[in-house]
């Protein structure tokens, strides 16, 4: 399906508009586009209809007039743009700041292959180019390979690491780690953890082993851009036993665009904080709502969209 | 089921009407198990022209009717037209003997399994009593080559305890193309008398025109028997471009013989994505992947699959 014209199409409904059309016509023809997109894009059903409710509320609660476009627009913009952010105490719960001179421990969770192990290089090297003594602990005793994984990442990006070869305890080797790192007076400690899934308990319970061990100021669940209707129990199970305070969105530069993150963003009230966009240590952003908005509808530039 | 259709019992003929009413309830119930939107449009259609018209039989609902509709056109998607029988076949490419072993390589975007579940296939023809080469063929991804070592040498380990098949790790570190290390690897296994040959490749986005590209060299070069691609069912929309771009990777001469979907396990009754692979491509479903070791790996049990879908 072709998303990227649909900048086009919002804008066809409403060009009838200008041509004497009718209101309630344009703004269900664009409601139609902008949904379909939507459901198109992986973003889950209730919240597609919530917002297909939402605009047109905040339509009808408005007199009948010249600036209905502009409502119309405004409405939508504001609603899209609502689907990934959170409210303000859960944003500035995910705010972390780090404090030079104190240890800050990152913890890591998130479904197996996400890209935990990635981004957390790539989290390392951010916060390292910004001045912070920073180190990596591969607390995955569990995926083949794993540690070879971390310790080369870190190799590159000439991060100093941690684990084990041979003990087979995460619990052990994370609290082993962020010890060292701590008496090291390191600033920022990154837990890298296996991938687990709600289904198996036992995984659950290593993850709140491994939290209660290394006491993270932070934990940060990792999605896939490419996740689709599983995003939503998933992540709502790793909130209840990780209580993870933000989320990066890994794989962007794929053909995905995170629209199924987006029930994620939702069910657990956590925002996104940094998109991942290629395999590469430097290949991590900022998140802007806007923007992930923009790519995720195919929209060109949604600024443009409230202009025209 | 689909619960919200209404009660209507045997002898009513059904309208466009009422298949309008209820394939919107459809579509949407498909799309929470993770149906793509297009591939739940397509199922509908379908149900919708078989039955509009008909009339229910005595002591059957529409909601039945439907059910049992849809339950057919998800089985025509998920039936494979194709032989599965890979051990079968690997057997009689054995019996041949002397040539060239069976090359079966994996692809598939990143983090699906593709290491995982090749290590899985690796253990099954291992029970099978198969000499094994397997090809670390996945030369960038930093640690993929250690990832395949231990996998070989628990396989190992495991084979020479239950006295079964041989297995041996074909490497040649990292940064090399990865079609001349693969081509290596066949002319090594060739020359030591293995039966079969695994090439484990790296992960790649589907829109990646370049990484794509290499994939049509990567199989003249190592000319595997069969392609199996690793999707997971984790995956929503994009499996069907997923699968649809890979299965166009080959050139026009080669296709996918196979799809393995992974990570099975994580997602409940939410499988739709097997559905959006097969249906895109038509390739059948070899394995599911269910889990993290090496015995999780399944046939694909149609009904169990049509099951979950409809209920
Ligand atoms: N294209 C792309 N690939 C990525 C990105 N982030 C991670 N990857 C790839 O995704 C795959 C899985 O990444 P890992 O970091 O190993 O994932 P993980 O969550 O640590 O996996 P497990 O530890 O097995 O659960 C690798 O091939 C990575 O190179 C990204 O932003 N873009
Ligand atoms: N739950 C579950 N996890 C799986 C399954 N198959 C693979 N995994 C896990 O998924 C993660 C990624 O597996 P890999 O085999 O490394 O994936 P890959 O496709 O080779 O990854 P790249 O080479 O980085 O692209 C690992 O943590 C595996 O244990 C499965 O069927 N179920
Ligand atoms: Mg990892
Ligand atoms: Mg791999």
């Amino acid at each position: 399906m072709v998303l990227e014209d649909l900048g086009k199409r919002i804008n066809g409904a409403f060009a009838n508009l200008s041509k004497g059309g009718d209101i309630d016509e344009a703004l269900d023809a664009m409601l139609k586009e902008v949904c379909s997109a939507l459901l198109e894009s992986d973003v889950n059903i209730k919240l597609v209809s919530q917002l297909r409710q939402k605009v047109k509320n905040s339509v009808k609660a408005t007199p009948n007039g010249a600036s209905k476009k502009k409502v119309i627009q405004k409405a939508l913009f504001d609603e899209l743009v609502n689907l990934v952010g959170v409210d303000e105490s859960a944003a500035s719960a995910a705010k972390f700041k780090p404090q030079k001179g104190k240890s800050n421990v990152v913890m890591f969770v998130g479904l197996q292959g996400s890209g935990k192990t990635t981004s957390c290089t790539k989290l390392a090297v951010y916060y390292q180019r910004r001045g912070f003594k920073v180190g990596l602990v591969c607390a995955d005793t569990f995926r083949a390979g794993a540690f070879d994984q971390l310790k080369q990442n870190a190799t590159k990006a000439k991060i100093p690491f941690f684990g084990s070869y041979t003990e087979t305890d995460p619990v052990a080797v994370a609290a082993e780690g962020v010890a060292k790192f701590k008496k090291e007076k390191f600033e920022i400690i990154i837990v890298d953890t296996s991938g687990r899934h709600r289904q198996e308990s036992e995984l659950f319970t290593e993850m709140v082993d491994i939290g209660a061990a290394v006491k993270p100021d932070s934990t940060i669940m990792v999605l896939d851009a490419s996740i689709g209707q599983a995003a939503e129990p998933q992540s709502r199970a790793f909130k209840d036993a990780s209580d993870f305070g933000s989320i990066i969105l890994t794989k962007m530069d794929g053909h995905a665009k995170g629209g199924g993150a987006i029930s994620a963003v939702a069910a657990t009230n956590t925002p996104i904080i940094f998109i991942g966009t290629g395999e590469h240590i430097h290949d991590l952003e900022a998140f802007s709502p806007k923007q992930f908005i923009s790519k995720l509808l195919g929209i060109g530039d949604l600024q443009g969209l409230m202009e025209t | 089921r689909f619960g919200f259709l209404k009660n209507i019992m045997g002898g009513k003929t059904i309208t466009q009407e009422d298949m309008d009413k209820v394939t919107a309830k459809v579509e949407e119930q498909l799309m929470k198990k993770n149906v793509a939107k297009e591939v739940a449009v397509h199922l509908c259609d379908q149900v919708s022209r078989s039955l509009v018209g008909c009339t229910t039989n005595s002591w059957t609902t529409v909601e039945q009717t439907v059910q049992q509709a849809m339950a057919d056109a998800l089985r025509k998607i998920l039936t494979p037209s194709a032989s599965l029988d890979l051990l079968h076949e690997v057997q009689r490419h054995k019996k041949l003997g002397g040539g060239r072993p069976y090359v079966i390589s994996v692809v598939g975007v990143n983090g699906v399994g593709k290491s995982t579940n090749l290590s899985k296939i690796g253990f099954w023809l291992l029970q099978n009593k198969m000499r094994l080469l397997v090809a670390a063929c996945d030369t960038f991804r930093s640690g993929a080559v250690e990832q395949l070592g231990v996998h070989v040498n628990r396989l190992s380990e495991l084979a020479g305890r239950q006295g079964t098949g041989e297995v041996e790790l074909f490497a040649q570190g990292y940064g090399k193309d990865p079609a001349h290390t693969a081509e290596k690897a066949v002319e090594y296994g060739e020359k030591h008398g293995f039966d079969v040959v695994l090439i484990d490749t790296a992960g790649r986005r589907h829109s990646d025109k370049r990484l794509m590209g290499d994939l049509e060299k990567f199989a003249k070069r190592a000319r595997p028997n069969k392609i199996i691609m690793v999707g997971e069912a984790l995956v929503g929309t994009d499996s069907v471009q997923q699968a649809r771009n890979f299965n166009d990777a080959f050139g026009k001469d080669r296709n996918l013989d196979f799809f393995l979907i992974s990570k099975c396990d994580t997602v409940g009754d939410m499988i739709g994505s097997i559905v959006n692979m097969t249906y895109a491509t038509n390739i059948p479903v070899l394995f599911v992947g269910t889990g993290q070791h090496y015995t999780d790996l399944r046939t694909l049990s149609v009904d169990w699959a049509v099951r979950l879908l409809t209920q």
